[in-house]
């Protein structure tokens, strides 16, 4: 009903803030701020920053549709006075279905929180796992040791795919993983080594979730994270399957809560 | 007699030029690779002098990445170098020592001559609370140094999980959408990480005087609230002392004390 209109989606993560703006099928820009404590003023920023791109007012947007963890401090609310609220899974599995047709399963590794969904070919969600809480803020402890080890999230990614010596931390909690990362610094261990181990354990940590649903091909990675090719093929092997990520996995939630607006 | 005490901690290095036990030059760096950092601490110090590396007689490394001090005479642990250094700045009246770091936290008691008499170390569940200071900072988007002040101020606030970092820094991002104040929130994560600390001070016991050195010590929110779980006071900052500085200053005085029975 909404089609030819533009609308814009913002997704409102524990980490990050995203926003995307959309004509139909075309996505006409993008932008991803931190969330901050001030979670509506990291929401407008990054809806005027994705306007400036875009070069439109925001007169000219027919809505703003809201997801992510935070999304009911927008919805409805001034100044943003989104109107309309998108369960998480919901978009994710929409959006990942929008960016590629063949998938049928989304493993988004945010920030805070991961979850897994299998959706079908409407990209109506069938299954959805969150989760346990010792594996939460796998993003936050990705980018605390990324600094750790004083090198950027994309840094360190390309550098555990140079990685010759396997070495392996806990699975356990997040907590005790940095504590082991922290004894194989002081160890002198090769940094492209410690770093290929933290990105095995995020791996493994999330291929355990993986197993309380039975992957539905094609299987897709979002948030972040995905952008870690040395994730992907960590990912790839330890669920004996091809796993891709999407393009701009970042933008997924944001994408699909537009999409389920167009939708009706 | 010029000797250098140094601390490899799992977030910063920090080196201590001791000069006839008196006098003294020191520098932190950030901790990237044990062994770089090494250098750098030491070079940062030596540059604010116009000694060479070879100008020192004697050096002391200690902190979790003491093994990988390639100029190091000698390593001792850093339990020791904490109760060393406190003694030497606080006086002779300290018997209780919180070493409250980046990545652990260690209890000692000690003698009037700074020997250690007994300690605990944290348990693994409370691994890592000094950098998950920095990291909540990172998620408020607020300065470091801005974060123990505001955790002073709010008397009402919800209380978090105590025992698990993972577990406490994903209530308190929780609380954000509960629209629970800012400065609520923050107090909460300060007051449940000091409430983790003191549960370790109190299975050693307190024995007066008690001070508290690291970098924790630096944040005005986790003294305050240790203070007052434990009901007790610990002995106030030192003009023109960084006690982030104290268990460097410990290896120094430890080197000192060794070069001097080396060549009587």
């Amino acid at each position: 009903m909404n089609k030819g209109k533009i609308l814009a989606g913002l997704d409102v993560g524990h980490v990050n803030t995203k926003a995307v703006i959309m004509r139909g099928q075309e996505i006409l820009g993008y932008c991803i701020v931190p969330t901050g404590f001030n979670v509506v003023a990291a929401a407008q920023t990054a809806l005027n920053q994705t306007l400036d791109k875009v070069g439109i007012s925001r007169g000219e947007l027919a809505g703003i549709v809201a997801t992510g963890i935070f999304k009911d401090m927008i919805y409805d609310v001034p100044p943003l006075n989104a109107t309309k609220n998108v369960l998480e899974y919901v978009a994710d599995a929409k959006g990942a279905l929008f960016l590629n047709k063949n998938s049928r399963t989304v493993i988004d590794i945010g920030g805070n929180v991961c979850k897994v969904i299998h959706y079908d070919q409407n990209g109506d969600v069938l299954d959805v796992i969150y989760n346990d809480k010792c594996a939460d803020g796998l993003g936050i402890f990705y980018a605390a040791m990324a600094k750790a080890l004083g090198l950027s999230e994309q840094e360190m990614s390309e550098l555990a795919l140079k990685s010759t010596n396997d070495i392996s931390i806990a699975i356990q909690c997040a907590v005790s993983a940095e504590s082991e990362v922290v004894t194989l610094m002081c160890e002198g261990m090769d940094v492209a080594d410690i770093a290929n181990a933290i990105l095995k354990f995020i791996t493994e940590r999330v291929a355990a979730m993986c197993t309380y649903i039975p992957p539905a091909k094609e299987i897709v990675v979002a948030g972040s994270l995905a952008k870690s090719k040395a994730l992907i093929k960590h990912l790839s092997s330890l669920m004996k399957q091809d796993v891709s990520a999407l393009d701009i996995p970042e933008y997924v939630g944001a994408i699909g809560a537009v999409v389920t607006s167009y939708e009706g | 007699m010029i000797v250098a005490g140094i601390d490899i901690g799992a977030v910063s290095s920090k080196a201590v030029i001791l000069l006839d036990r008196q006098q003294y030059v020191t520098s932190q760096v950030r901790t990237r690779m044990p062994k770089e950092s090494a250098f750098s601490a030491i070079n940062a110090a030596l540059a604010k002098t116009h000694l060479k590396l070879e100008d020192i007689h004697y050096i002391v490394a200690t902190g979790c990445g003491r093994a990988q001090v390639p100029f190091a005479h000698k390593t001792i642990s850093e339990v020791a170098c904490s109760a060393a250094g406190a003694v030497h700045i606080w006086g002779t009246t300290v018997r209780t020592v919180l070493d409250a770091g980046g990545q652990s936290c260690k209890v000692i008691h000690c003698t009037e001559k700074g020997r250690v008499t007994a300690f605990l170390w944290n348990d693994k569940c409370a691994e890592g609370i000094g950098r998950s200071m920095e990291v909540f900072a990172d998620l408020a988007k607020k300065e470091i140094t801005e974060m123990g002040n505001i955790a002073l101020e709010p008397d009402q606030f919800p209380k978090l999980s105590d025992f698990c970092v993972v577990y406490a820094r994903s209530e308190a991002l929780d609380l954000i959408r509960s629209k629970v104040p800012l400065d609520q929130v923050v107090v909460a994560y300060h007051h449940a990480m000091a409430k983790r600390i003191s549960i370790l001070v109190t299975r050693l016991g307190v024995k007066k005087d008690f001070v508290i050195v690291g970098g924790l010590a630096k944040n005005p929110g986790i003294v305050y609230w240790l203070e007052s779980i434990l009901k007790v006071s610990d002995l106030a900052p030192k003009p023109e002392w960084d006690p982030m500085l104290t268990v460097a200053l410990g290896a120094a005085l430890f080197a000192d004390a060794f070069y001097r029975r080396a060549t009587i």
